[in-house]
């Protein structure tokens, strides 16, 4: 066999070419979150969902707590707490640019009523991470127990592709560190010592993140991920990331 | 010009320079409150464009000190919600209910920031 690659004729080898059962099982994470895009409305083609018992969904969802946050986008008036939180808790530089979370605003002036909005925006955690998929080193990497995106910064080389490569804008390079840095649900800083919520969800005055784990079928996250009255939805899911945070309102 | 005229003109002249008008006046400016949220915004402008009088708000309701309501522990939705301070009006009946259009006021920090930059972006925002 030809051991020199000759980058020249390089052959797509094609999905076909992937094994069945690979597939199958790439696929199952898919399906339970596959729904959620569509603004929830496919749920129902998803026949488990509705009968579904306890067992199924720890096969959906795979991480325990199965991390995730919803954003209630109607009630935010951009009062930074959870900003402010947030730089607190995990020492983000003040440098413009560098956030671990930010809030992004829109303004419909057409609309009837109210005309401004405010969207809370952070790392969603993807379940197919675009960053974890293009880093070089393995610097950054999904937690196998907790789904949460993590960076090993002693290995970062600061490439900065896994920055282009998210669709969320979620990371920043971090000059104090010398490492890119984005949000990990206050994994260090809170959650693995006991806390319960992030820093940014515990400042919000205004109900607007709601942290929780959606493997547990009582927790807010939730109910609201699977209800069908409201509609619920992700950011970009054209890019194929499978995010773990979700937005609604109304 | 008699002296009865000259009168006049002196009293005029030293009202519009003591800023009293015909009509009240009034601060054009819009009130920013910080407490217990930031980015609070207060119009008198368009209050007042709408033909209120100062008596309607600064009878009962209101003190007629810029923020001096956010000094009051219960400055928050809930009290709006049972008809103080601003849901005295923003009920739904007299004007927008309070538990709608929130970011009419609710111009966040981002609103501050541009009202205080004079409606232009802020250095820091591009």
């Amino acid at each position: 066999m030809n051991k020199n690659i000759d980058l020249n004729n390089l052959q797509n080898e094609g999905v076909e070419n992937v094994p069945m059962q690979e597939r199958r099982d790439f696929l199952k994470m898919g399906l339970a979150i596959t729904g959620i895009f569509a603004g929830g409305s496919l749920f129902s083609a998803i026949s488990t969902f509705n009968s579904a018992h306890a067992s199924d969904f720890a096969k959906k969802y795979p991480y325990k707590p199965h991390y995730s946050m919803v954003m209630q986008q109607h009630r935010c008036i951009d009062c930074e707490r959870c900003m402010e939180a947030c730089v607190a808790t995990n020492h983000v530089p003040k440098v413009h640019g560098a956030y671990r979370t930010t809030i992004l605003e829109k303004e419909t002036p057409d609309a009837v009523g109210g005309k401004r909005e405010f969207i809370p925006i952070l790392c969603n955690q993807c379940n197919l991470p675009q960053c974890t998929r293009v880093c070089p080193t393995k610097a950054t990497y999904k937690d196998k127990t907790t789904g949460i995106v993590l960076m090993d910064i002693k290995k970062c080389i600061g490439c900065l592709t896994c920055q282009e490569g998210c669709p969320y804008n979620a990371r920043y390079f971090n000059e104090e560190k010398k490492a890119v840095d984005k949000c990990n649900f206050c994994w260090d800083t809170r959650l693995s010592k006991g806390e319960k919520d992030t820093a940014c969800a515990h400042a919000c005055p205004a109900d607007v993140r709601i942290f929780g784990d959606l493997s547990n079928q009582e927790d807010r996250v939730f109910k609201i991920v699977h209800q069908i009255e409201r509609p619920v939805w992700v950011l970009r899911p054209e890019a194929g990331t499978r995010p773990n945070v979700f937005y609604t309102k109304g | 010009m008699t002296i009865r005229s000259l009168c006049i003109t002196a009293v005029a002249a030293l009202s519009m320079a003591a800023g009293v008008a015909v009509a009240a006046s009034y601060p054009e400016a819009p009130i920013v409150y910080d407490k217990p949220v930031k980015g609070v915004v207060f119009s008198h402008k368009i209050h007042v464009d709408k033909g209120m009088a100062c008596d309607m708000c600064h009878n009962r309701i209101f003190e007629q000190q810029a923020k001096k309501a956010q000094e009051n522990k219960d400055f928050v939705m809930e009290s709006l919600y049972q008809g103080k301070y601003c849901g005295a009006c923003h009920n739904g009946s007299l004007a927008f209910a309070s538990n709608t259009r929130c970011a009419t006021c609710h111009v966040g920090v981002k609103g501050e920031t541009r009202l205080k930059s004079g409606g232009m972006p802020g250095k820091t925002g591009h």
